[in-house]
């Protein structure tokens, strides 16, 4: 349950650096998809019931922030599926290069992307609304995927942390 | 079944959560999702985070956007400093050109009230000490320069030349204690000889002591020595002292051209230039 808080304080924090530090950062309308890294490392590495609520709380946050009325629950979907998808690629996946990761969270953009398109395109309908967006999704990934061991890091950095925390007040 | 729930928890409840998105998303879409609590709690906890990191990001966009203007400033200015030295310089060198154009204009206006063949010619060097008062130009027997030929400017006299080479010439100035130059006194018509000397400057030699000389009367050559052509300024009088002996008049005078301030001169051909 501490870990379940952890993880969505973590989750809240991201989306606060979604939503307004990484806007300053100078590579155009991309904006690197944390939310997207911490629910891949949630598939990876605690799958539990706790993540896999954990990852649709995320989504459902990302949609009350930022989608329009229309489409809430349109993150929240994709954000489920990349964590079930990743749960199941996870017994199959070796985790121990950085650049593993980065690969793994590519994927997980590009899912995330196709997950998105299609459930817009099923519930609402926005016709030309994904025209040409082909090319900000693959950067998007891109960014996500060269962010990925950094955020991997921080946060195993972070759950150490909280162990030795919990383990010195015991 | 139980079991089977417990040995797929994690999928089956990925599976549940899969499915009220999309219960979610029906509901959106067909404009059912209001006054939901879930979101209205998560906009409870974000939205005094989120002012606050805007601030925050208010902050250093501002003070990103000062540390842009400033810098942008600071280029700014270095590059309108290089601007302005270039521009400095390229006044400097018109102002220069205007200032040799005007200098020529005036020679080539003057040269044509002097004889034929006038020879335009700059001054490239002065006396290397101050015994004697000469300089080089840059003309010489190769552009017709000859030994004996007068060196003049719009204002007057500047002296003789002296030495020829085939580039160059040594020009004798009239402030030189060996110059003479035949003159008259424009006012009177008496006549002297304009000389330089080593301790009183220029002066106006052999002078009767009964002619009327006074001071400010200006002093032209008399074209009798056929070097210099007749009535060009040579200097005016400046101090007038009658000794009580000796036959002629001390006369003080001041050269009518400053050879110190002079660059262009034209070189001319007297009646006798070139005779010796």
């Amino acid at each position: 349950m501490r870990l379940f808080l952890l993880f969505f304080l973590v989750g809240i924090l991201l989306i606060l650096l979604q939503t307004t530090l990484l806007h300053l950062l100078p590579i155009g309308p991309i904006i690197p998809d944390l939310t997207l890294v911490l629910c891949v490392y949630l598939g990876l590495y605690h799958p539990t019931v706790g993540a896999a609520l954990g990852s649709f709380l995320i989504g459902y946050s990302v949609d009350v922030v930022s989608s329009p009325s229309r489409m809430v629950g349109l993150n929240a979907f994709a954000m489920s599926l990349v964590f079930l998808l990743v749960y199941f690629g996870s017994r199959s996946i070796w985790l121990q290069n950085p650049l593993v990761s980065s690969i793994v969270v590519l994927f997980a953009a590009l899912v995330k992307s196709a997950a998105l398109v299609l459930i817009s395109a099923f519930f609402v309908s926005l016709e030309g609304f994904w025209i040409g967006a082909t090319w900000y999704i693959i950067q998007e990934a891109l960014a996500a995927a060269v962010l990925a061991p950094v955020v991997f890091g921080l946060l195993r950095a972070g759950e150490n942390y909280a162990a030795r925390f919990r383990a010195a007040g015991q | 079944m139980l079991a089977f729930v417990r040995k797929n928890q994690v999928p089956l409840s990925s599976c549940f959560c899969l499915l009220l998105s999309i219960y979610i998303l029906t509901a959106a879409a067909r404009g059912q999702l209001k006054n939901e609590p879930l979101g209205a709690l998560l906009m409870w906890i974000m939205r005094p985070l989120q002012i606050a990191s805007e601030s925050a990001v208010n902050w250093v966009k501002n003070f990103r956007d000062n540390y842009d203007t400033l810098a942008g400033f600071k280029s700014e200015n270095e590059r309108l400093r290089k601007r302005i030295q270039t521009l400095e310089v390229e006044r400097q060198r018109l102002l220069e050109a205007e200032a040799t154009n005007l200098q020529l204009k005036a020679l080539l206006d003057f040269r044509t009230r002097l004889p034929a063949g006038a020879i335009t010619a700059s001054i490239i060097a002065n006396s290397a000490n101050s015994w004697f008062q000469s300089c080089m130009i840059d003309k010489g027997s190769s552009d017709g320069v000859r030994k004996g030929m007068a060196v003049v400017t719009p204002l007057g006299v500047v002296g003789q030349v002296v030495g020829v080479t085939p580039h160059a010439a040594k020009v004798l100035l009239l402030t030189d204690p060996n110059s003479g130059i035949d003159v008259l006194v424009q006012r009177t018509r008496s006549r002297g000889i304009v000389s330089g000397s080593l301790d009183s400057g220029t002066v106006l030699k052999y002078v009767k002591r009964s002619e009327d000389i006074q001071e400010g009367d200006r002093l032209i050559t008399s074209g009798i020595d056929g070097i210099f052509p007749k009535g060009m300024m040579v200097a005016t009088v400046i101090k007038v002292r009658k000794q009580h002996i000796g036959l002629f008049q001390f006369i003080e005078v001041l050269p009518a051209v400053q050879t110190a301030r002079i660059e262009n001169v034209l070189v001319v051909a007297g009646d006798g230039a070139g005779k010796s």
